[in-house]
């Protein structure tokens, strides 16, 4: 060792020195020092234990309701395969429309769907535990912020039972991996989204200066859903009628809602917070806090027009993905009347403005040839009603009647259509997302009182979303009488005013009419609709990751 | 005399006068000298023990630069001075030093040198001599990559050593092979070798690395090589090391080639006439086909009429070309001696906008202090550009209806051929500036060392390996391109900065006790760090064009913003020692103890031990006497080995931002995304193998057989859980895999005459058999995951495909629910229902066995090498069969064999416009990957020394070669395919480059 010292000393080559001893600098730091893991840029989870990281988590329970409601999962799953809508041309989710074979566990919607609620309730059990113990937090805010995870944690929870039935009633946050997990049945998960909703509503606001959060009034709007939906399950009673009553009745009476004048209001852009809403799924044109969603439904109904003569994409109009097509049943049966009731006018887009000018051939129009246009001109007009080739050839550009429609072109549903996107092709679109309007609870309210034999009752409230609906002047003429309120009155006035906004599906397994109305109104489905169809399957992800697979997660039966 | 000139003034007439006398006297003094040590021609032959002539020795007068090569027929001429001394060297020969004195003829035989079997291996922190050798190493060196066009590092290896794989899929410039040693082992750590540039252990890519600087690859196979890597060794260690320059006449190189490359085929798609077809059967299976007029558009009809049919494929595709080109300085001196070069890479891709730019600088320098100190530095200096890393064309090229309009009258290309309002013009993706898909990489990567010799034996030494990259990828897509059809231009960046360094302390002390024990201890100390820092914007609404991405200030729209680092340390201990007895008996054991900051906080440290036995047989007696054995050792090492290659903060429960707005105001929240797991620590193989190494008959046949059995436990796993847990998935350490295989790597010398003619073949054989042992619930199949006990740890496992529905089946196809002319699926558990339990195994990307051959032939300076590898027994998935095989006459389609009422085929089911695509699918594309393929042929000439001499050279080598010329395979003459070569994944990608072919000439030039 002298030698070594020596020779470094004799040589004075400092530079190697200070090399050396920076390196045993370096490495002689403590283990556990160097070792730590420090996150930085991520957010580790005791971030929910702070004041903050709890109010963000609260804000993070409501965004999965984007993962369902205004996407094509929830278009998928509310609105295909019932007797008011059909498949359109496109989309690979025709299954839910056929019924067909394809309509199995491996679907990417019901996996879709599944996940993203359980990480919403995930994310409200995370609330509903931490909350207590938490410091620093005004015990009113604490409350509110609870109940809104509970009406959430409800509403997820109600919306999969309706499609799956019995479900994993998971109510604790979840750590580690567990697999040691059973099926719940239907009625518990009843009882449990029942529980949650009373609790939550004496600690929510009647109002809330931020739109959208779950207040008093929603969580009554849906206690009222889930009862009058208990009420035909087989664990229901008509107790589930009377109670269903109750809180509907306490919307409509005991908060500031009111009906629009005009039915068409209710489709106005930018008039997302309007009298008659009561629920609804936030979307903004902001595409940062869109974060990927955005309400999608504008691209749905929309036919495809831009191929048309004399037409092309434009943003006023919209992109086509022509998914939803309406049956004959929503032309011809539901949408009647039509000189006095305003609801198809309202509903439907009639006219396509040329955005070319030129001298085209006809397409689905033989009353002539050709078209001649300039850019402005009508260049199809969809009168919803048959016309005579005599009377399509006095006109200068294409009538496309009903009997005309196919995959491709078909009555266009106007409610969800959106100019205000960004740009032509982009696909987030900034409308809320109605989860239920008072007109919805009018005849909710209806329902349950023909359920309880009380006609006269009902009548009114029908009556009411009737009269809004008319033309101007034609009120008196919308107004039924006793002898007409039945509950096919219901199914058609529902058809009427809610058309394709997304209760149908689960209002016709509501009802146990979703085989026998398929099977009569919907061509393409009829063949194949069974018993098993009223529940969704089970993902397959699902029951083969938990202990015992099958056993002890039973896939619902048929599929 | 001196102070007297020093008095004078500067350029004063005496100054200059005494110099001129000066410098003329020293030089007739020199003169006189040289004069006086007469110089004589010497001549001569030199042969080698085995054979009369050598061409090519290198005949070299001692302590000078003078010296001159043999030529063809071992003659040698060289003026010389009396009494010196010549020093003739020739690969494969011992050097031998000739004293002249006063000869003028002088005939040498070379011995054969038997330390050629004693050549050098770089091992883990040392190298050893290959006799000595315990572990399972196997070596590529510089001649067999510099001799080939090579353009990465990985390439380098294909099939040159067993037990190696080199997959890559398609040609796209710039993309990197994937490399697996034997096999893999784990499902959610990497799979990658480590790889080791000049004994710094990397963090980042080795892309950036010029081939023709690698001197030496060792790729080490066993846990007994790897173990010193402990717990990056788990999948292998690849060891670079790169040319340093050596003592002596320094020498300018240049090395250069050009190749054209051109696409193999292309996919065939239906043209015009087909599609219309295939449009008019899709509407028939609906029942609404009526006639061409109201099924068409009026761009279709026209097109129909007039007989279009644009190859947009074609049309999209050019010749490519790749050049390379590299200057080199080395040489020194006994003190110091450097090795520097230069190399400029292009390669242009078959695809427009698809290319790659490397330029590369290094500088290599060892320097000698004294005795006992040296010190060094091995640096490179990358600046990359490529292009199209994310670009390509061809995707909306096989959708597009190849009846459309591709351009207006006016010759302008028609963005919308059709009036399907989601295809574009596919040429328009390919205007310049429409699209921009660029990655700039900087990189910067020294290895410092210093040594310190500090007593006889013992050595310390320190590594340093600061690497720094730079990287900026940016992205624009246009107004007109297929991703924003028409809406305002959108564009990226993403900034990456890395910082990465390694520091290591290493202490080697060798010892002989006794003339028959040796012994060798080192220990190292290392330390590696890591820091990522990532930031990226996207935007869109960018006003102009030209714009590009370079003022996100003026986009009307912010898409997304985001930041973030990532680091993770590494600290880590080792011993080994090696013990040999009488150089029979050879013994290695080696311990590493690691710590790694991604594990959890109690198990952040694991240890890996393991040990080695060799017998070196052909020293014991009884084979020594065997002449025909030159080399027979056997070889046992079992240890353990780590594997921590899964990202930072696994262990830590995350939560994750999610976007939601009240009103109009945003809402941003947070909500639990991933499962922590505190207790995550490292996966560890043991690793068993046997091997021989052997080499019989001077060298005629040597080589080496390997088997081995890896057992993997504690696999970090990120097993599925079920979703109503409100989590997709969790990293654990659960189950088991094994690997056990068999490799075979032989070289013969088949031919070598006196006439210079000379064969020799280069052969590797090896199996790699995967297997998953235990799983999370024990040896119970995980069929959510995909992953079956028995199995490889990637499997197709889905619907067969039987065939299609034909006319006389329409009853049965009806009670499953199938229609006519639709695939027929295999009703597996023959309950009468097609559901998911009908899924059965068909295959895995894994091959029952993969070899390669190599033959070279050379005669006096010309040489011939061909390769051919196979892989055979592998799956594949060929997306070409789903995503562009829709059948339903909306999007064009691979000419397939589709039914019909009139064509009762079994291939492909019936168009049918009411589908997107034909249902199971998935069944459609699962075809046998095996392939054979010629990697290449190379044909090269070494010109004499004489020539290269008068053209002012050292030496000169021209060459062509062919890469991949051939390709058989029944995906590719039963199924249309391209080329059946996959990643283990065995995706075929619709999205893919074609495989190319390259022809190639090149030049090896020193001075």
């Amino acid at each position: 060792m002298k030698n070594i010292f020596k020779s470094i000393l004799k040589l004075g080559k400092l530079a190697k020195i200070a090399v050396l001893s920076m390196a045993l600098m370096l490495t002689g730091q403590s283990c556990e020092d160097i070792l730590a893991e420090q996150v930085i840029s991520d957010i580790g989870n005791d971030y929910i234990n702070s004041p903050v990281g709890f109010e963000d988590a609260s804000k993070a329970a409501y965004s999965y309701l984007r993962a369902y409601y205004a996407q094509e999962l929830g278009m998928t799953m509310m609105q295909m395969g019932t007797d008011t809508y059909t498949q359109g041309a496109d989309g690979g989710y025709k299954k839910y429309n056929l019924y067909n074979n394809d309509l199995d566990p491996r679907d990417r919607w019901v996996r879709d769907l599944w996940r993203e609620f359980y990480r919403g309730i995930n994310t409200c059990n995370a609330i509903i535990e931490r909350g207590p113990k938490i410091e620093g937090i005004t015990p009113a805010i604490l409350a509110t912020r609870i109940a809104e995870a509970k009406a959430l944690r409800a509403h997820y929870y109600f919306v999969l039972v309706q499609h799956f039935g019995g479900l994993d009633l998971r109510l604790t946050e979840s750590f580690g991996p567990i697999t040691e997990i059973s099926r719940s049945t239907e009625e518990a998960v009843y009882t449990q989204v029942l529980k949650d909703y009373t609790e939550a509503l004496p600690n929510l606001p009647k109002s809330s200066s931020e739109w959208g959060r779950y207040t008093q009034l929603a969580a009554e709007a849906m206690l009222a859903k889930v009862h009058i939906t208990r009420a035909t399950r087989s664990f229901g009673s008509a107790a589930d009628y009377s109670a269903a009553e109750s809180f509907g009745k306490n919307v409509i009476n005991n908060y500031d809602r009111s009906l629009l004048p005009d039915f068409a209001s209710l489709w106005e852009l930018g008039n997302d917070e309007h009298s008659e809403a009561i629920f609804s799924v936030q979307f903004d044109y902001d595409l940062l806090s869109a974060g990927g969603a955005g309400n999608r439904w504008h691209l749905y109904y929309l036919m495809e027009y831009d191929t048309q003569p004399g037409l092309g994409r434009v943003l006023a109009v919209g992109r086509p993905w022509k998914r939803l097509r309406p049956t004959d049943y929503t032309y011809n049966k539901a949408m009647v009347n039509r000189d006095v009731d305003a609801r198809y006018d309202k509903s439907f887009r009639k006219v396509f403005y040329a955005t070319r000018e030129g001298t085209f051939p006809t397409t689905l129009d033989n009353s002539k040839d050709n078209i001649t246009l300039a850019v402005g001109d009508t260049a199809i007009y969809m009168p919803g009603y048959e016309m005579s080739k005599e009377e399509r050839a006095k006109r200068p550009y294409q009538v496309y009647t009903p009997s005309m429609y196919q995959f491709k072109q078909f009555g266009v549903l106007a409610k969800f259509l959106d100019p205000l996107r960004a740009s032509i092709n982009e696909t987030r679109g900034g409308r809320d997302f109605m989860v239920t309007r008072l007109a919805d609870i009018h005849l909710m309210v209806a329902e349950t009182l023909i359920q309880q034999n009380k006609n006269a009752e009902a009548l009114e409230h029908i009556n009411l979303v009737r009269r809004r609906a008319a033309f101007s002047g034609k009120e008196a003429e919308m107004n039924l009488t006793v002898a007409d309120v039945n509950m096919e009155l219901i199914y058609d006035e529902r058809a009427r005013e809610l058309l394709g906004e997304g209760h149908r599906w689960t209002d016709l397994k509501r009802w146990g009419k979703l085989i026998e109305r398929v099977k009569l109104y919907n061509e393409l489905g009829a063949p194949n609709i069974e018993e098993k169809h009223n529940y969704r399957p089970i993902p397959q992800g699902q029951i083969d990751l938990v202990d015992g697979g099958n056993a002890n997660f039973p896939q619902n039966p048929g599929y | 005399m001196k102070k007297t000139l020093q008095k004078r003034p500067k350029g004063s007439p005496q100054r200059l006068w005494s110099r001129q006398v000066f410098f003329t006297l020293s030089s007739l003094a020199f003169f006189i000298l040289v004069s006086m040590q007469s110089i004589a021609q010497v001549t001569g032959t030199v042969g080698g023990e085995d054979e009369p002539n050598l061409p090519g020795v290198s005949v070299v007068v001692k302590g000078t630069t003078n010296g001159t090569t043999t030529d063809m027929n071992g003659d040698f001429k060289l003026n010389a001075p009396a009494n010196s001394t010549l020093v003739l060297s020739f690969v494969g020969y011992e050097d031998q030093e000739i004293a002249i004195g006063n000869r003028t003829i002088i005939n040498v035989t070379l011995a054969i040198d038997a330390a050629s079997l004693d050549e050098v291996v770089v091992v883990g922190y040392g190298t050893v001599r290959k006799s000595q050798m315990t572990g399972a190493i196997s070596s590529v060196k510089a001649k067999d990559i510099s001799d080939l066009p090579i353009t990465n590092t990985q390439q380098a290896l294909q099939g040159r050593v067993a037990g190696v794989d080199v997959m890559q899929a398609g040609s796209r410039p710039g993309s990197e092979p994937r490399v697996l040693i034997r096999g893999r082992r784990s499902f959610g750590a990497s799979n990658d070798p480590l790889y080791v540039l000049d004994g710094i252990p990397l963090a980042g890519g080795i892309g950036d690395i010029n081939p023709n600087d690698i001197a030496s690859m060792e790729v080490l196979k066993d846990a007994s090589a790897t173990a010193i890597y402990g717990s990056r060794g788990a999948n292998g260690v690849v060891l670079i090391s790169t040319k340093r320059g050596e003592s002596g006449k320094g020498t300018v190189s240049y090395d250069a080639y050009y190749g054209l490359s051109k696409a193999h085929n292309t996919i065939q798609l239906m043209n015009g006439e087909q599609f219309a077809e295939a449009k008019r059967e899709a509407y028939r299976a609906s029942g609404n086909y009526v006639d061409d007029a109201s099924l068409f558009s009026a761009v279709e009809l026209d097109g129909i009429a007039s007989g279009r049919s644009t190859d947009y494929l074609g049309g999209l595709l050019r010749n490519g070309n790749i050049q390379n080109h590299q200057i080199g300085f080395s040489g020194g001196n006994d003190n110091t001696r450097f090795n520097m070069s230069l190399n400029y890479f292009k390669d242009n891709g078959v695809i427009p906008n698809q290319d790659f730019n490397r330029n590369v600088l290094r500088i290599n320098l060892d320097h000698k202090i004294n005795k006992i100190f040296s010190v060094g530095m091995s640096t490179f200096i990358n600046y990359s550009i490529r292009n199209g890393e994310n670009f390509n064309p061809l995707s909306g090229a096989l959708r597009e209806n190849p009846l459309g309009e591709t351009y207006n009258p006016d010759g302008s290309l028609n963005f919308l051929p059709t009036e399907d309002g989601l295809r574009s013009n596919p040429f328009s993706e390919i205007v310049d500036g429409a699209i921009v898909d660029r990655r700039r990489s900087n990189r910067s990567f020294s290895g410092l060392y210093a040594t310190a010799n500090i007593a006889k034996g013992l050595t310390y030494r320190v590594n340093f390996g600061p690497d720094f990259t730079i990287e900026k990828y940016d992205r624009f897509q246009g107004t007109y391109t297929n991703a924003r059809r028409l809406a305002p231009p959108a564009a990226q960046t993403n900034n990456e900065t890395r910082f990465n360094y390694a520091l290591e302390n290493i202490l080697n002390y060798e010892k002989n006790l006794g003339e028959k024990h040796t012994l060798n201890f080192t220990g190292v100390q290392s330390l590696q760090k890591d820091r990522r820092e990532l930031s990226g914007i996207s935007v869109s609404g960018i006003p102009s064009e030209a714009q590009q991405f370079n003022n996100f200030g003026n986009a009307s729209i912010i898409q997304g913003v985001s930041s973030r680092l990532i680091e993770s340390t590494l600290l880590s201990y080792l011993g080994r020692v090696n013990y040999g007895f009488n150089d029979k008996y050879l013994l290695t054991v080696s311990m590493r103890a690691d710590g790694s900051s991604v594990f959890g906080n109690n198990t952040k440290w694991g240890y890996f031990p393991a040990a080695a036995l060799a017998w070196n047989m052909s020293n014991e007696g009884f084979i020594r006497d065997v002449s025909a054995i030159d080399l027979m050792k056997l070889r046992v090492s079992y240890g353990a080995i780590g594997n921590q290659g899964i990202n930072p903060y696994q262990t830590q429960g995350l939560l994750s931002q999610r976007s939601y707005n009240f009103g109009s105001s945003a809402a941003f929240g947070y909500a639990p995304n991933t499962i922590g797991n505190p207790d995550l620590k490292w996966e560890s193989s043991t690793t068993l193998n046997v091997g021989l190494d052997f080499s019989l008959y001077r060298g005629r046949i040597s080589g080496s057989l390997e088997a081995y059995s890896v057992n993997t436990r504690d696999l970090l796993l990120s097993r599925n859980l079920p979703q109503s847990t409100g989590f997709s998935a969790v990293t654990t350490n659960v189950g088991q895999t094994r690997n056990s295989g068999f490799e075979a790597t032989i070289s013969t010398v088949n031919v070598n005459n006196g006439s210079g003619f000379k064969w020799a073949t280069d052969f590797t054989f090896f199996t790699n058999k995967e297997q998953i042992i235990e799983l999370a619930q024990g040896k119970v199949d995980d069929i959510g995951n995909g992953w079956f006990i028995g199995k490889p740890l990637s499997v197709i496992y889905d619907f067969e495909k039987t065939g299609i529905w034909q006319t006389n089946e329409a009853d049965e196809a009806q009670s499953y629910g199938f229609a006519v002319g639709e695939n027929k699926i295999r009703d597996a558990n023959n309950d009468g229902v097609i559901n998911s339990d009908d899924r059965v195994f068909q295959g895995s990307g894994v091959p029952d066995f993969s070899g390669g051959i190599t033959n070279r032939f050379s005669y006096k300076g010309l040489d011939l090498s061909f390769f051919v590898f196979a892989r055979v027994g592998q799956t594949i998935r060929s997306n070409f069969h789903t995503s562009n095989n829709t059948l339903f006459g909306r999007y064009n389609n691979i000419l397939v064999d589709y039914w019909t009422p009139t064509n009762p085929t079994n291939d492909f089911p019936r168009p049918n416009e009411n589908q997107e695509s034909p249902r199971f699918n998935s069944s459609m594309a699962i075809f046998d990957g095996s392939f054979l393929k010629v990697r290449n042929i190379n044909l090269g000439y070494q010109f004499p020394a004489s020539i290269a001499s008068k053209l002012g050279m050292q030496s000169l080598r021209l060459y062509s070669s062919i890469q991949q010329p051939l390709i058989v395979s029944p995906y590719i003459s039963r199924w249309g395919g391209i080329d059946p070569e996959t990643d283990i994944d065995a995706q075929i990608s619709g999205n893919v480059s074609p495989s190319t072919w390259t022809s190639t000439i090149g030049l090896n030039v020193k001075f």
